[in-house]
């Protein structure tokens, strides 16, 4: 018979997990061709050190701080061999929405693009994943106060970045 | 009358807030206009944000990455049919020339981790934040075809050359970790663009066909034109892996 193995269990939640996982990325890495890179290699990871997760814990969080510093080796890594970031790409994921839902789509991407690395990832984690502050805070390997400060900050950048459009419509 | 922090009304409006803390903000809320239009510019953003990136799950999961997570398949589980389907796939679809070299780090320091571990002798070393191959690794690269045999531990996959012109190989370690990887020539170096962990197949020669994704993507990414065949192989390997700059064509 055959046995269960870690492996097997998180590649087997993992399947269920991607289309988040590759929202988170698309919010941390900014373009599609980066952030399905970073979702490819944080998965191959994951597998080779699946007996690292506690069965029960929360997978999510688990991957998300895979993920993060993924991300930040591979930053690391560009600025070394001098690599430019690839551009960032306006307005993936926003087909179907109307015309204004669009328009603040594509500026709600543009602010966040433009927000330090630690920021971005504290609102990807809690506004767009819905993770509360403690899951966030344990992704990032962080203490909650300073989340809360990032999420603080990254917001109030938002906020002015976005100009009188934070209410409308 | 108390004065909630932005941060405290962050929280409020991210259901953050335990009981007595929710009910002071609300009655804040109910006397201050002020205070109930900060919460609400903090719950505006918040679904703004939100919605920005709901697209990408509505997207079809690319194959590649589905591949991974397939009950049978993906790097770096063990399951060739799966491999080569996932190999065909991914040699079609990877046209995107940022190849970045991402899934090469993270899976090159864990690879390299591995090889310190088991190899007496690395077969690798770190040059000025390059990793460039060594001893039996180094050699072979520099020597074995592809089409040959191999007793050194270290089996050739295949040769190209890159969009700089300069020669690059895939090849197999199979003597203490099983181990596959790209290099490229650089000088007289043979620099390791990419290692991955690859399965092991006891008492079988491992189809070179079954090269782990990263190695698969870094090939895809770094080729120019066709790879070379046994003749242009061996032609390159007598010329020194010159780089081949001059060839007419």
């Amino acid at each position: 018979m055959n046995r269960t193995t870690p492996a097997d269990e998180v590649r087997a939640q993992l399947a269920a997990l991607l289309p988040r996982l590759r929202r988170f990325a698309r919010v941390i890495a900014r373009n599609v061709a980066d952030a399905d890179d970073l979702v490819q290699a944080s998965v191959e990871k994951a597998l080779v050190r699946a007996e690292q997760w506690r069965p029960g814990s929360k997978l999510d969080s688990w991957m998300f701080g895979i993920m993060k510093n993924a991300w930040i080796d591979e930053i690391r890594a560009r600025r070394r061999r001098e690599r430019v970031h690839a551009p960032e790409e306006a307005g993936f994921g926003v087909g179907d929405a109307s015309a204004a839902a669009r328009d603040i789509a594509l500026s709600v991407q543009a602010a966040m693009a433009r927000l330090p690395e630690d920021q971005r990832m504290a609102i990807a984690l809690v506004l767009v994943e819905g993770l509360s502050y403690r899951d966030a805070a344990e992704s990032l390997g962080i203490p909650i106060g300073t989340l809360t400060s990032r999420l603080a900050r990254g917001r109030e950048a938002l906020q002015a970045l976005l100009g009188g459009k934070e209410g409308a419509p | 009358m108390k004065r909630f922090s932005d941060e405290m009304l962050m929280a409020y409006a991210d259901g953050e807030l335990d009981l007595v803390a929710r009910a002071e903000i609300e009655a804040a809320i109910a006397r201050d206009p002020e205070v109930a239009r900060a919460v609400e510019r903090h719950r505006a953003l918040a679904g703004h944000v939100r919605t920005a990136y709901d697209g990408v799950l509505a997207e079809p999961v690319p194959d590649r990455l589905a591949a991974l997570v397939a009950p049978s398949g993906g790097a770096p589980v063990a399951d060739l049919p799966a491999r080569r389907e996932a190999r065909r796939i991914a040699i079609g679809r990877w046209q995107v020339p940022p190849y970045t070299a991402l899934a090469a780090s993270v899976v090159l320091g864990f690879v390299i981790g591995m090889l310190v571990m088991r190899e007496p002798a690395a077969p690798y070393e770190d040059v000025d934040g390059a990793f460039v191959a060594r001893g039996a690794l180094a050699a072979a690269l520099t020597t074995e075809l592809a089409s040959l045999p191999d007793n050194s531990g270290v089996s050739i996959g295949i040769s190209f050359r890159d969009h700089a012109g300069d020669y690059c190989r895939t090849f197999h370690m199979h003597r203490e970790a099983s181990v596959s990887g790209l290099a490229c020539r650089q000088g007289e170096d043979w620099k390791l663009e990419v290692l991955a962990a690859a399965p092991q197949h006891a008492g079988e020669l491992r189809p070179a066909a079954a090269m782990p994704l990263a190695v698969l993507h870094a090939v895809d990414a770094a080729i120019e034109g066709e790879p070379l065949d046994a003749g242009a192989e061996a032609k390159a390997r007598d010329a020194g892996w010159r780089k081949a700059r001059n060839v007419a064509e």
